[in-house]
C-alpha cells in the first residue's frame, strides 16, 4: 500500500545517500531508521548498559504499538514490504497457496526475542542477525547492491562492445559518482541467505513476519491493550473462511474470538477480501476475549536459559583473550568488549565506505562479531580525511569523529615483510608504499639496503621502514603495494589506540617524541 | 635639432622597428617565445599572462577541436595543501580554450585516492565545471592497448579520451617526490594509464621519458602557484607548501620541468629523467638559453 511504498522508498533513499556525496559530514541522519527500532534499542541499551540517546527514540514506536497495535509492521517496516511484495508475486504465479486453515505455531519468532534479550542481559547482543532492519540494510549493502553493480558493469561494457560509447560513459559516470561498493568478501553468503528469506514466502505469506521476526514479536507484546479492535459483522459473514486464508500474518481473523490482536498487522486484507464487507476494525479501548499468543511456560523458561547459557559459549573464543592481527576496526570503535555490545551489523558504515575497505567479519572476532565490520587493506584503505563510518553508526559502536580527530586515530601498524619487498630482495626501486602514505610527516622512512644479486653485484636501493611513532593503520600502503597477491607491507592490528592490551611500543619515560617528529 | 634632421631620424627609427618588432614588445611570427614564467597575485591571471606571453592560445588550439586539459587530481586534498593541480589555473586554460574555438574541453585524471573525493575536494571538478569544461571520471571501460615503443614501456593500457583529442593541455603542479626527487609535468603522465601502475616505480624515470615521448602536450603549463616542498607528493601540512604566485608555460615540457627544477634549487642535470629526456632529444634542460617571456603582474 502506499505508506509501505513511501517508507521502502525512503529507506531505500537514505540507503542511497549514505555515502561521500560531496561533503566532508553527511547532513542526513541516514541511519534514522535504526533510531526508531525498539528491538535494537532495548538489546543495546541492554546489553551495552550505555544509553545511546538517539535509541530513545525507539519509545515512540513503542508508544504507537501501544495505542495502534503493530501498524508499524504492516505500514512501515521495509522488510516486511520486501516479504508482502514478493508474497503477492509468489500469489499471483501460483508458487504460493495459502492453506484454507494453518495451525503453524507461530511462537517461534517470541522464542527467538526471549533468547536475544536473554543473552543481552548477560551482555551479548545478538539483536543485530534477525533483526529486520539491520537484516535488510545488511543484505541491501554486501549483497543486493553489489550484485546490481555488477550487473551495471556488464550494461556499460554491452554498451560500450555495441558502439554505443556515448551511452556507455553516461552511464559510467553516473554509476561512478553513486560509488557503489561492489566487493565484499561473505557477500556471496549474505546475498544468498536474502534470497532464502525471500524465497520463504513461496511456503507461506510472509514467513518472516510470522514465525522469525523478533522485533514483530516484540511489538506483538507490546499490542496486547491496542484500540484497533477487529470485528466481524456476524449478520454479513457467509462463514467463506477467506479472511483467514489471505490473512498476511496468520491472526485468524475467523472466527472473531479466536483473532490474534498480536499477530496482527492491520494490513486489512482481510477487510478488502470479504465478499459482503463484514469486517471492520472499530475502536474498542475496552479488553476483549481476543487470541493470545500461545507460548509454552516451559519452553519460555527453557528459551531463557539458552540466551543465558549461550553467553559464556560465545566467548570461549580466543579473540575474548588476544586481539586477532586481522581485525582492524573502523576509527572510532569502542574498546572491543563494548563495540561487540553495540555493533548491531547493520552494515551502514560498510555503505558508507569510500573506498570499499570495511568488510563483514567471519571467525576474526569470534562468533559474537560474525559480520561486524573490519577492515580489509587489499580491498580498501581507510580514507586519510573520512569519517563517515563513524557518522552513520546507528548505535554509536563507532563514536562519531571530526576529520581532524580522525586523523590522529591508529587502528592498527604497518609492517614490511623485507622478504617480499622489491628493493630488499631484489634490488630495484620501488618506495610505492612510502608514496601513498598520508601522514605528514610520513610514517614510512628509508634506509639505503644494499642487496647481493646471484650475478655477484651489489644493488644498493632505498628501502621502506616503518616509523611506528607515526603510522595510523591506514593500509594505503598494503592497498598499493606492487606485490599483488601478498603485498610486502601489511597493517596488523596491533598498535590500535582503542586497545590497552593491543600494544607494542611501551613508552619510556624520558624518551619524549617531539611534537614536530609525532605529527600530532 | 632642424626639421630635416628629425624626419630622417624618425625615418631610420621606424625602419629599425620595423626589422626588429621585437623592440616594440611584439614577437614576430616564428620568432615567438616558447617558454613563459609569470608571478603575480591571481592564479588565474598569470595563466592567462602566460599562455598570452607565448602568443594566445590561438597558437595551440584549433576551432572545432576536442581538449583535454589534464590537471593533477590524483590526491584527495584540498588546494591549500598543494597536493593537486590549483582550481584557478585549471579553470583559466578551460575558459581560453574554448575561447579559442575548441569544440569540447573535457578535465579527467585517473586518481589515487577515490576519484570522486579527489575531483570534489581538489576544488578542481567544480572550478573546471564553472569554465565550461565536461569534468569526467576515468572509465576502465575506455581503456585501450596502445603501443608506446619506449626504450622501457613497449605498450600501456591507456584511457581513450587521450587518444582520441586533438589537442593536450597537461597542468602539473610542482612536486617533492622521494623517487624522482621532483614531480611536475613528465610525471603527471602517469594519470593518463590505467593498469598496474605501481609496477612502473621499478624504473620510473625512464617510465616518465618513454610517456612523455608518446603524449605530444600541445600546451604545458606547470601549476607553480603553491609547491610542495617536503613530504611529497600529497604533503598533509601547510608548513609543506610554499607560495611562489607562479606559473610557467611552454611547448617544450623539458623546458618547463627544468624551470621548475629551480623552485626547489634542484640543478636540472641532477634530475634523472630530464637527462635521459634530453639525451633522447625530447627537448632541453637549458632553459637559460631559451627565448623566456619573464614577467609580473
Amino acid at each position: 500500500m502506499a505508506s509501505q511504498a513511501f517508507f521502502f522508498g525512503l529507506f531505500v533513499y537514505l540507503f542511497t545517500i549514505s555515502h561521500y556525496t560531496g561533503q566532508d559530514y553527511i547532513e542526513k541522519t541516514v541511519e534514522r531508521f535504526f533510531h526508531f527500532d525498539p528491538l535494537l534499542a532495548l538489546a543495546t541499551i541492554i546489553a551495552s548498559r550505555m544509553v545511546f540517546a538517539s535509541l530513545l527514540l525507539a519509545a515512540a514506536v513503542v508508544i504507537l504499538t501501544v495505542v495502534l497495535g503493530r501498524v508499524v509492521c504492516g505500514w512501515v517496516c521495509p522488510l516486511g514490504s520486501v516479504h508482502q511484495f514478493f508474497a503477492f508475486v509468489f500469489k499471483k504465479t501460483k508458487l504460493l497457496k495459502p492453506k484454507r486453515e494453518d495451525k503453524s505455531s507461530l511462537a517461534w519468532k517470541y522464542y527467538i526475542l526471549i533468547f536475544v534479550l536473554a543473552s543481552a542481559v548477560f551482555t551479548l547482543d545478538v539483536a543485530g542477525w534477525m533483526d529486520p532492519l539491520s537484516f535488510l540494510y545488511r543484505s541491501f549493502a554486501v549483497g543486493v547492491f553489489p550484485g546490481l553493480t555488477h550487473v551495471f558493469s556488464g550494461i556499460i561494457g554491452s554498451l560500450y562492445s555495441l558502439g554505443l560509447s556515448s551511452a556507455g560513459q553516461v552511464f559510467s559516470q553516473f554509476v561512478g559518482n553513486l560509488t557503489l561498493n561492489a566487493t565484499f568478501q561473505q557477500g556471496f553468503f549474505i546475498g544468498l541467505v536474502f534470497i532464502g528469506a525471500v524465497l520463504l514466502n513461496v511456503k507461506k505469506e510472509r514467513f518472516w513476519c510470522r514465525y522469525l521476526c523478533p522485533a514483530g514479536a516484540l511489538l506483538g507484546v507490546f499490542s496486547r491493550w491496542n484500540i484497533f479492535k477487529l470485528r466481524i459483522d456476524a449478520d454479513k459473514c457467509i462463514k467463506c473462511g477467506l479472511c483467514t486464508q489471505h490473512c498476511q500474518t496468520q491472526a485468524d481473523p475467523y472466527p472473531n474470538e479466536k483473532w490474534k490482536s498480536a499477530e496482527c498487522v492491520y494490513c486489512e486484507t482481510c477487510a478488502a477480501i470479504c465478499p459482503t464487507a463484514a469486517i471492520s476494525f472499530p475502536v474498542k479501548a475496552a479488553p476483549e476475549k481476543i487470541g493470545s499468543i500461545d507460548l509454552s511456560r516451559r519452553r519460555v523458561v527453557l528459551t531463557t536459559l539458552l540466551g543465558i547459557a549461550a553467553v559464556p559459549l560465545f566467548r570461549i573464543a580466543p579473540s575474548a583473550k588476544r586481539a586477532h592481527q586481522k581485525l582492524i576496526r573502523p576509527p572510532g570503535s569502542l574498546p572491543e568488549e563494548k563495540f561487540l555490545r553495540k555493533c548491531v551489523k547493520c552494515g551502514e558504515c560498510m555503505k558508507a565506505c569510500p573506498t570499499n575497505g570495511l568488510q563483514p567479519a567471519l571467525a576474526e572476532a569470534g562468533p559474537e562479531g560474525i559480520w561486524t565490520p573490519m577492515l580489509v587493506p587489499r580491498i580498501g584503505y581507510c580514507e586519510y580525511y573520512c569519517s563517515l563510518c563513524s557518522q552513520v553508526c546507528p548505535t554509536g559502536a563507532i563514536k562519531e569523529l571530526t576529520i581532524e580527530e580522525k586523523t590522529r586515530v591508529r587502528i592498527g601498524t604497518a609492517w614490511v615483510n623485507k622478504n617480499r619487498c622489491i628493493p630488499y630482495v631484489l634490488g630495484k626501486p620501488c618506495i610505492v608504499c612510502e608514496e601513498h602514505c598520508p601522514a605528514s610527516p610520513k610514517a614510512i622512512k628509508f634506509v639505503m639496503v644494499d642487496t647481493k644479486l646471484p650475478d655477484g653485484t651489489i644493488a644498493r636501493q632505498k628501502a621502506p621502514v616503518v616509523d611506528l611513532n607515526l603510522c595510523i593503520g591506514c593500509g594505503i600502503c598494503e592497498n598499493k603495494c606492487p606485490v599483488m597477491d601478498e603485498p610486502a607491507i601489511y597493517v596488523t592490528s596491533v598498535g590500535e589506540q582503542r586497545s590497552e592490551k593491543n600494544q607494542l611500543l611501551l613508552p619510556v619515560i624520558g624518551e619524549g617524541i617531539p611534537p614536530e617528529e609525532s605529527g600530532r | 635639432m632642424d626639421r630635416r634632421t628629425f624626419i630622417k631620424n624618425a625615418a631610420l627609427g621606424s625602419l629599425a622597428f620595423s626589422l626588429h618588432p621585437s623592440l616594440a614588445g611584439q614577437p614576430p611570427a616564428g620568432r615567438q617565445p616558447n617558454l613563459a614564467y609569470i608571478t603575480g597575485e591571481s592564479p588565474a591571471a598569470i595563466t592567462k599572462e602566460a599562455v598570452a606571453a607565448l602568443g594566445g592560445m590561438k597558437r595551440f588550439v584549433g576551432r572545432g577541436d576536442v581538449v583535454i586539459v589534464k590537471p593533477n587530481i590524483g590526491w584527495d586534498r584540498t588546494p591549500e595543501m598543494a597536493a593537486n593541480t590549483n582550481p584557478d589555473v585549471v579553470r583559466a586554460l578551460v575558459e581560453m580554450s574554448l575561447e579559442a574555438g575548441a569544440k569540447e574541453v573535457k578535465v579527467m585524471d585517473n586518481t589515487t585516492n577515490q576519484a570522486k573525493r579527489c575531483y570534489i575536494r581538489s576544488g578542481i571538478q567544480e572550478a573546471a565545471r564553472a569554465g565550461g569544461a565536461k569534468v569526467l571520471f576515468t572509465d576502465d571501460f575506455r581503456l585501450k592497448k596502445t603501443t608506446l615503443n619506449g626504450e622501457w614501456i613497449k605498450e600501456w593500457e591507456i584511457f581513450s579520451d587521450f587518444l582520441e583529442a586533438d589537442k593536450i593541455i597537461n597542468v602539473p603542479i610542482a612536486k617533492v617526490h622521494s623517487l624522482t626527487r621532483l614531480s611536475m609535468s613528465m610525471k603527471n603522465w602517469l594519470g593518463a594509464l590505467g593498469g598496474p601502475r605501481n609496477q612502473l616505480h621499478q624504473k620510473l624515470d625512464q617510465a616518465m621519458v618513454d610517456l612523455a615521448a608518446f603524449f605530444k602536450p600541445a600546451l604545458t603549463v606547470l601549476d607553480a602557484y603553491r609547491i610542495l616542498v617536503r613530504n611529497g607528493p600529497q604533503g598533509g601540512r601547510l608548513s609543506d607548501t610554499k607560495v611562489l604566485k607562479t606559473v610557467v608555460a611552454g611547448t617544450d615540457q623539458v623546458a618547463v620541468d627544468a624551470v621548475g627544477a629551480s623552485f626547489f634549487d634542484a640543478k636540472p642535470e641532477e634530475l634523472l629523467y630530464l637527462k635521459i629526456a634530453q639525451q633522447k632529444g625530447l627537448g632541453t634542460y637549458e632553459w637559460e638559453k631559451l627565448a623566456v617571456e619573464k614577467r609580473t603582474i
